[in-house]
């Protein structure tokens, strides 16, 4: 049976009095979706159910590569859980968040070390694409915003996960950086067959990248967002 | 779990300076510590080996002559707390006139003091080496008065006056050793019990006048004047001196000095376990809170590597491994702190104790138990941070601040 790489079913997480819902959210591979909405809608906490690191209160499926993740969730299973992150997820923060004591090389080969698949080769490759091969022993604080949002786009991607999800990922760095930055990340993870899944407020940008636009129905009374892929 | 301990080393390494405070502080806190364990082992040490180098340390000896059942001495040497019994002749008629066969009417007198092989007054002899011979061992002050070394020869004159005649007889002997100077003071010579007991008899006029004291047969007497014994440990001192009085046998030991010395060590130890354990409680207290600390610091980054999934078992290994290093690096510091310390101290009050004994003594069995009680305090503490520490939610790693 061919699962999709991604699959959600009537997620649900309340977070301080607001609701949100992932009323259904399926992405094959190679797809490229991107959730939009306005800041404070959401978003964020939409991919971080997707990501597996916040409990969903509820759900009908929550599935990474076929795993039923909502399962592990509701068996308090956090180190399948983990299991599961790190062999099917690559994640792009919004703000760098590097390893502040591992030199980018180390930070972008640690998901490869945790999967227990080391591919040193594969590391130079995807910093040569990026860009940042030049500062690949440095650490994290000694390079730009720029270069470290590469270097976690190359972490997200270097254990060639399935599915790579994207939190706002050009929100911290230089409007003009932002198009160069998007059109990597979608390059990379179209040459890997990846499905795509980004965050962001900038619609138009996401559209010119390439992107299909998964709407925020943001109810009434602003306590609740609902998203839903295919819309 | 490797992966783990490998980028914990390479957090505290990129964090040098932070770290290297933690240690000075750890340090800072452990080596007064030590140096006071240091200080009592030292002062009870030197206290006990000053004791111990008296041979008399561990001697019981019976005040006045008395008549003891040869029986009793039997049972008394084999108790397990005695070590070595030789029976005494009765003082005053044991003596013997020694003088250099060269140099007649120059001697001096000497007690008899009754020894047997293993005497711990004569480590010098070999066991046995004058036993059936004619073999005497000199007190050094003797020794010294006659000129007389081993393998000198002496003649011993004894004499009496038994129904209104005068027997006097030579006594042809052999040096065979002179004791050390500690181990008796006065003239005296050691001798076996069969020449002490042949010298008694002729006194008291039970034998006639011998030919000499080679090939004497072992003595199998009913009752013996008194006794001198050993006891097998220091510490059985008082309780042997205290059973003995307690049978009615007077004795004289240094049962006084050692148990003022148990005393102190006891005080000594109860004095540095009550120090120890407030400034040992601060010491894991302040450990512990350091080290909680710097987990609490590391929520990101741990929250981040659960999220890149790191199991929560490798997720504690975090924590762990940064304490085991911090930990072996401090006791590392404040044992060097500390050993210079003490050689201050020793250098200080030097010649405070006998025989220029160190005071502050810091051994490796102290320096190991320190490491140990340091690095499990470490591990418990950093087990339970990084417990607290695995339950972090993933997503607090990954989330924009």
């Amino acid at each position: 049976m061919n699962h999709a790489p991604l699959r959600a079913e009537s997620v649900r997480r309340s977070v301080g009095g607001f609701t949100l819902m992932i009323e259904r959210f399926v992405v094959e591979a190679g797809q490229r979706v991107a959730v939009v909405g306005p800041s404070g809608c959401g978003k964020s906490t939409a991919l971080a159910l997707l990501a597996l690191a916040l409990r969903p209160d509820e759900g009908e499926a929550l599935a990474l590569g076929g795993t039923d993740a909502l399962a592990l969730w509701r068996a308090g299973a956090g180190d399948a859980l983990a299991g599961l992150r790190s062999r099917t997820l690559g994640f792009v923060p919004q703000t760098g968040a590097l390893l502040p004591f591992l030199s980018l090389r180390d930070n972008i080969a640690l998901p490869q070390r945790i999967a227990g698949r080391p591919e040193p080769a594969r590391v130079d490759a995807l910093a040569a694409r990026l860009g940042i091969a030049a500062v690949l022993h440095r650490h994290p604080a000694a390079v730009s915003v720029g270069q470290r949002q590469r270097a976690a786009i190359a972490r997200a991607l270097s254990h060639r996960p399935g599915v790579v999800l994207a939190d706002e990922p050009t929100a911290s760095v230089h409007p003009t950086q932002a198009d160069d930055i998007l059109a990597l990340l979608t390059e990379v993870a179209e040459e890997d067959g990846a499905a795509l899944v980004i965050s962001t407020h900038d619609a138009p940008r996401a559209v010119a990248a390439g992107f299909a636009v998964a709407p925020g129905r943001v109810d009434g009374t602003a306590d609740a967002t609902t998203f839903c892929w295919p819309t | 779990m490797v992966l783990a301990a490998r980028l914990a080393l390479a957090d505290l390494l990129g964090e040098r300076l932070l770290a290297l405070c933690s240690v000075l502080a750890l340090a800072a806190v452990l080596a007064p510590l030590l140096i006071l364990a240091g200080l009592r082992a030292g002062v009870v040490q030197g206290l006990r080996e000053a004791l111990l180098e008296d041979p008399h340390a561990r001697e019981v000896t019976t005040a006045a002559n008395r008549s003891f059942d040869a029986a009793l001495l039997t049972r008394l040497a084999a108790r397990p707390d005695v070590l070595f019994l030789a029976p005494r002749t009765r003082t005053l008629a044991a003596s013997l006139l020694l003088e250099r066969p060269d140099e007649p009417g120059r001697g001096a007198r000497a007690e008899l003091i009754p020894t047997a092989a293993g005497d711990p007054l004569l480590p010098v002899v070999p066991p046995g080496s004058y036993d059936g011979t004619d073999g005497v061992v000199l007190s050094a002050s003797i020794a010294a008065r006659l000129h007389a070394g081993a393998g000198d020869a002496l003649v011993g004159r004894l004499a009496r006056v038994l129904d209104g005649r005068r027997d006097a007889v030579a006594l042809a002997l052999t040096v065979t050793a002179v004791a050390p100077p500690a181990a008796f003071t006065r003239e005296a010579a050691f001798v076996s019990l069969p020449f002490a007991v042949l010298v008694e008899d002729f006194q008291d006029g039970r034998v006639g006048p011998p030919d000499g004291v080679a090939g004497l047969p072992p003595v199998s007497r009913a009752e013996y004047a008194g006794f001198r014994l050993y006891a097998r440990r220091l510490e059985d001192v008082p309780a042997l001196d205290a059973s003995l009085q307690a049978e009615g046998i007077e004795v004289v030991s240094r049962a006084g000095d050692v148990a003022g010395l148990l005393r102190v060590d006891r005080n000594l130890t109860l004095l540095f376990g009550l120090v120890a354990g407030l400034g040992g409680a601060g010491f894991l207290v302040s450990l512990g809170a350091g080290l909680w600390a710097n987990v609490e610091r590391k929520r990101m980054p741990l929250a981040q590597l659960r999220f890149l999934g790191l199991r929560a078992g490798a997720l504690r290994v975090f924590p762990m491994a940064q304490a085991l290093v911090l930990a072996a690096l401090g006791v590392g510091v404040a044992l060097a702190a500390a050993l210079v310390g003490a050689a201050v101290v020793n250098r200080l009050f030097a010649g405070l104790l006998a025989l220029d004994r160190p005071l502050c003594l810091i051994s490796p069995g102290l320096a190991a138990g320190a490491a140990g009680l340091t690095g499990v305090g470490a591990l418990l503490v950093a087990a339970a941070a990084g417990t607290r520490a695995a339950r972090v939610e993933p997503w607090e790693g990954v989330s924009a601040p």
